[in-house]
């Protein structure tokens, strides 16, 4: 998530430290970043917070909650203590929830809003971190959203469509909220301007049942708000994640409100959501605070976990002390009580990540900083590790082809053909699982072939040790192709007397050489050189006249008659950058042969 | 290039998986190996990826199809950590109870595009350690000694947090060697190399391993990452390439 830092400072009574001292103090105890951008007099954090936190932690009162434990700053003005008062209620609006997949829905019925641009801090705060501002009350609730982690929705109230029930009584209710499964085939235009067709599996916000929004997702257009906008409703709800997700996975509709809801939330945000909003209406949008409906059936009972100091110690390995694990839950802002070494913590409603004691011991020690945790030898062990059987088997044969001039390779197990297939495969090639190494070995000789004599070697051989489904079983195989031999394929037998590793031989290769991607072009060269000629010498002057382009020179034939010997060299001319031309190639070996000429010896 | 000489060179993760186990086996730990094709309970249900994870979605998963009506669809594993689970199971079945000390090195499976830094198939290498008495603190110790004789040096590991649903604590480890035989774009610099934590007590639970009385942790870098950093190798495609200017190399 995109971080503001200039956003975090208002959390405190004076200004953070640097962001890249931000940045450090997350990663070593929260969250890796990403990376940080300077956006105006700003700068942004990109802070990848993981999945079990996205409950808090996809907000900047959660980063700041965080920054505050790690760097020991009280959090001075924290939003979930805000004062605002949302127990006022309405006659006004009625919401009715037919789906347990909504756990809370609180609507709060503003009369008189004045919509128009946001003022310039607002816009500043919410364009760093990637945000267009539209108008100052759906800014403020996306605001909101991204200080606290509770996405809100605002309707036009004047737009809503208001049943035909409406109003049969003096006092009646002016509009009904209600969330239900949406009808199939039921089609809402959302305020991206696009048509979307629902199914019955998604939780649609209706207006006197008529559909409205997209649950969790995104709001309608028909009640969407503009200049002309009087009365408003704002929506500070708790959807099931699970249902959010698909949904917006279905609509192809992900959005910066879904993807928190599918995190899962605590529904104790819907209020902490509604008072950040309740902030806006006073100071900055004004209007009249009608009241409140909060529809709550079955509120979030209170959440502990405990844990020893005892326990703390034996999963990290460390000595730390009571104080210590007391310290991290008071720096965490984790309410507790200790006895005799037993911590009970009153887990914090939003941290849906805690629940056992190991969570807290993760809490202790990434608080504290892994850096506590020291290296100690593992306690001996009077077993002697037992030998795979498997992996002996395949290590023989390994050992084996090699000894014989055979390289490993390694294909794809996906195929054309075989008896498993894959039911996803992204590109729709090769959808099959092997049911034999030999098409994959024989497609790998063929494309080897050609460097042969770069590689230096006489005939290409080649084996794989890999898996095949076969007569409805996985079994390990061992291949083996070369140019000259039958291709071979044998299920690789465990070696049942194995008892002990032989000490096989591992790479000695030092650094991988980058290879050029370009044809090569061979060509040789022969001469008569006098007796007592260091064919070494030769082939150093034929190296310096070849020059870069020249990348193997191999002496491959001697032979001597009368008193001379005759030395053949081949010479592999290849560019990094191009495809040689043969007559670059010929220009150098007419370089060469001149120069072998000036130096006395006669070109066969 | 090297003079090419009458022996042939076995894969470079073939030469690694060779040297962990050479390593691991001296600190009594027992090679461990499954199949490819898993079922969602290895892969993901007694790891506590829950049904409705994204993780589980088409995208990244490779769903293979059903055999027959009494199979569920399996996977093509997309980790090796689901071998902790076969491994642990195997042996409380056979009455055996920790202490176990395990690696699991193999092939897994990521339904992605390709590109110089992820392939749909690599390696992964799981490392396990279970018993009354084991901790994060023997965690770091085991990897410091594994990277030092594996990088040629002296190897220290730094923690980091991170989230995995089978362990809690969850971290990610970084390793800094020194050394004048420690590959020199490594030397003395901290590198990412993998993702570990302490087993959630729950898998053990799935198991059948009562948590209350054992605890372990786990640890699953990528082999061919490993392999890139070891050998500064830029792409890692060439890992399955299967083309011989790349694995004459080694």
């Amino acid at each position: 998530m995109k971080i503001s830092k200039l956003w975090l400072d208002k959390f405190f009574d004076a200004p953070l430290p640097s962001a890249g001292e931000l940045s450090n103090a997350l990663t070593f105890h929260t969250f890796e970043v990403d990376g940080i951008e300077r956006i105006g007099k700003d700068d942004v954090l990109d802070v990848k917070v993981t999945p079990n936190r996205g409950h808090d932690a996809l907000s900047h009162r959660g980063i700041a909650k965080e920054l505050s434990a790690i760097l020991q700053i009280p959090l001075a003005h924290d939003p979930f203590n805000n004062k605002s008062d949302i127990s006022k209620t309405t006659g006004e609006v009625t919401v009715k929830i037919d789906t347990p997949l909504c756990r809370r829905y609180i609507a709060g019925y503003i009369k008189g809003v004045k919509v128009g641009p946001s003022p310039a801090w607002l816009k500043e705060r919410l364009e760093a971190i990637g945000q267009r501002s539209i108008n100052n009350v759906v800014d403020a609730t996306n605001f909101v959203m991204f200080n606290t982690g509770q996405p809100l929705h605002a309707f036009d109230a004047g737009k809503l469509p208001k049943g035909p029930s409406l109003r049969e009584t003096k006092d009646g209710p002016l509009y009904q909220i209600g969330v239900r499964m949406a009808h199939e085939g039921e089609v809402l235009i959302a305020l991206d301007k696009k048509e979307y067709a629902l199914t019955g599996s998604m939780l649609v916000i209706t207006a006197g049942d008529k559909a409205v929004g997209i649950a969790g997702v995104k709001g309608g257009m028909p009640a969407a708000i503009d200049e002309s906008t009087v009365d408003i409703v704002i929506e500070s709800a708790n959807f099931d994640g699970v249902s959010v997700r698909k949904t917006a996975a279905a609509l192809k509709l992900r959005t910066d409100a879904s993807s928190r809801f599918e995190q899962g939330i605590s529904p104790e945000l819907a209020a902490r959501g509604m008072e950040g909003m309740l902030e806006f209406i006073r100071h900055q949008i004004g209007g009249t605070i009608e009241g409140f409906v909060d529809v709550y059936p079955t509120p979030q009972p209170p959440m502990y976990a405990s844990v020893t100091v005892e326990k703390v110690n034996q999963v990290l390995g460390t000595q730390l002390t009571g104080a210590d694990v007391a310290g991290v839950f008071t720096r965490l802002g984790f309410g507790y009580k200790e006895e005799s070494g037993v911590f009970e913590v009153h887990v914090p409603p939003e941290r849906l990540d805690i629940a056992i004691a190991e969570d807290l011991v993760e809490e202790v020690v990434r608080i504290l900083g892994y850096e506590a945790v020291k290296g100690v030898p593992l306690p001996a062990l009077n077993i002697t590790p037992e030998v795979n059987k498997e992996f002996y088997a395949a290590e023989a044969a390994r050992e084996d082809l090699q000894a014989k001039g055979y390289s490993e390779v390694f294909t794809s197990v996906f195929a054309d053909k075989g008896e498993r297939v894959v039911l996803n495969k992204v590109d729709g090639v090769k959808p099959y699982l092997r049911a034999s190494l030999l098409p994959g070995l024989s497609d790998v000789l063929a494309k080897n072939k050609p460097n042969k004599e770069l590689l230096g070697l006489k005939e290409i051989k080649l084996f794989e040790i890999g898996t095949i489904w076969k007569d409805g079983k996985e079994v390990t195989m061992l291949g083996t192709i070369s140019e000259k031999g039958k291709p071979l394929e044998v299920a690789l037998a465990a070696n049942e007397s194995a008892t002990e590793y032989q000490t096989l031989p591992v790479s000695s290769a030092e650094r991988y050489q980058a290879f050029s991607k370009y044809p090569y072009i061979v060509r040789d060269v022969a001469l008569w050189t006098p007796a007592g000629t260091n064919p070494d010498d030769v082939k150093e002057s034929i190296k310096k006249e070849a020059g870069e382009l020249c990348v193997k020179i191999d002496l491959f034939d001697t032979f001597s008659k009368e008193g001379r010997t005759s030395l053949a060299f081949r010479l592999i001319f290849q560019s990094f950058e191009r495809t040689l031309t043969e007559v670059e190639a010929n220009e150098i070996m007419e370089k060469i042969a001149v120069s072998l000429k000036a130096k006395g010896f006669e070109i066969r | 290039m090297e003079e090419s000489s009458a022996r042939g060179h076995i894969h470079p993760i073939s030469s690694l998986i060779r040297e962990a186990n050479a390593i691991f086996s001296k600190m009594g730990f027992t090679f461990a190996s499954g199949p490819l094709v898993e079922s969602q309970w290895y892969n993901f249900d007694a790891l506590n990826v829950p049904k409705d994870h994204p993780a589980r979605d088409m995208q990244d998963t490779f769903f293979v199809k059903r055999e027959n009506k009494e199979e569920s669809e399996q996977v093509l594993r997309t980790h090796t950590s689901g071998l902790q689970i076969r491994y642990m199971t195997e042996q409380m079945k056979k009455g055996i109870l920790p202490p176990y000390r395990v690696i699991a090195p193999g092939k897994v499976f990521r339904n992605e595009a390709t590109d110089m830094t992820h392939e749909a198939e690599f390696y992964q290498i799981e490392g396990l350690a279970v018993g009354e008495d084991i901790s994060l603190a023997h965690l770091k110790w085991t990897l410091e000694t594994f990277c030092s004789e594996l990088f040629k040096g002296s190897a220290e590991i730094r923690f980091r947090p991170s989230f995995f649903p089978f362990t809690e604590p969850s971290i990610e480890f970084d390793v800094r060697a020194v050394g004048e035989n420690v590959p020199e774009k490594l030397r003395g610099r901290w590198i990412e190399l993998g993702g570990a934590g302490m087993i959630h007590p729950q898998v053990l639970e799935n198991c059948g391993i009562d948590s209350k009385k054992y605890r372990g942790w786990a640890f699953g870098p990528g082999l061919d990452r490993i392999a890139m950093l070891k050998w500064a190798i830029d792409d890692v495609r060439l890992m399955h390439s299967a083309d011989l200017r790349f694995i004459n190399q080694f």
